[in-house]
């Protein structure tokens, strides 16, 4: 019969190798020079596309460009909180350093695309729906999305000891991932000025695909954004970690 | 054509709004992180350089990040 203790060990150990600050560091640099190159040439090729190449709306005429600013950015939000919570409730149970250094670098990438899915969302809103803002329950959602992002960074900066920041940044996670479900769905559960979902990952999707490709190229001019940050960030703090090795000499 | 792309139909004010936030916060979110970075590479090569050779040797034999850094910093 094997225990519950010597799962957690083996887990432990294969999740130390696979996030081992030694074997990930010497491929960061070597990413990082590869998305800086490859950020402006996608850049250029989704920005041609989604303001040149892209037709106008039949109903939204031109204001419809937004969307692919504005999706993207939303998308990244929710995915970037989902990974989030995720890597805390493991790095609370395994205990996993590494894990910690990659959730302080994911948490301000996601803080800029929720406050950019809420701006260029309210830039959207004021031609279609004639106005800035409403609480409706997609927004409010989301801005309470924000709130959470805000809360975790702040406990993260600003709370010591680091045990004691992280028990509460993995609360905040976890009662903001409630609010997940809540964000994706509430097109549908309640009566709301957003629209519902146009692109769906499972069945047909609603929309023309002289929309759907600047949509995805600028998805990927966002996640190879992502990426960037996310490697310098996490290079920063594995630095920041040696640094206070060093402490010893001093 | 350029007059279009500007106007865009009297939504060019919210279009260009939307792609210029965006722009400039990813563009700010860059440039910090990236001062942020070279800022700490180079307070780990001083702090590297500071020890004595016997520590930095070790230092240096130990850990393949600080190897690295250290020689990256002084490329």
């Amino acid at each position: 019969m094997i225990s519950s203790h010597t799962v957690i060990t083996v887990v432990r150990n294969f999740m130390f190798n696979i996030f081992s600050t030694s074997s990930i560091f010497s491929i960061i640099n070597k990413l990082i020079k590869f998305f800086s190159s490859l950020i402006f040439i996608a850049l250029a090729v989704g920005l041609t596309f989604a303001l040149l190449i892209s037709p106008p709306d039949y109903i939204q005429k031109d204001s419809v460009r937004i969307m692919y600013v504005h999706v993207p950015s939303a998308w990244l939000s929710l995915a970037t909180f989902s990974i989030m919570t995720l890597f805390f409730i493991l790095n609370f149970v395994f205990k996993i350093k590494n894990l910690q250094l990659i959730n302080y670098s994911i948490a301000p990438i996601g803080l800029l695309f929720t406050c950019l899915a809420i701006i260029t969302g309210a830039a959207w809103g004021k031609p279609t729906w004639g106005t800035w803002w409403a609480w409706d329950a997609r927004l409010t959602s989301m801005l309470a999305l924000l709130f959470f992002y805000v809360l975790i960074i702040l406990s993260l900066k600003f709370i010591s000891p680091v045990e004691r920041s992280l028990k509460l940044a993995t609360l905040f996670s976890i009662i903001g991932s409630i609010n997940i479900p809540i964000i994706k769905y509430s097109v549908d559960w309640w009566n709301t000025l957003h629209q519902p979902a146009s692109i769906k990952f499972t069945g047909t999707s609603t929309i023309h695909s002289s929309f759907l490709v600047p949509l995805f190229l600028m998805l990927l001019v966002f996640l190879i954004f992502s990426a960037l940050i996310f490697l310098m960030k996490y290079k920063t703090e594995i630095i920041k970690m040696k640094k206070k090795g060093l402490n010893k000499y001093d | 054509m350029i007059k279009d792309l500007i106007f865009m139909n009297g939504y060019g004010v919210y279009v260009w709004f939307s792609f210029g936030i965006t722009v400039f916060a990813c563009a700010f979110l860059y440039y910090k992180t990236l001062k942020k970075l070279k800022k700490y590479e180079k307070e780990l090569a001083c702090k590297i350089l500071e020890l004595s050779e016997v520590e930095r040797t070790a230092e240096l034999k130990k850990s393949k990040i600080l190897n690295q850094v250290f020689l990256n910093y002084n490329k």
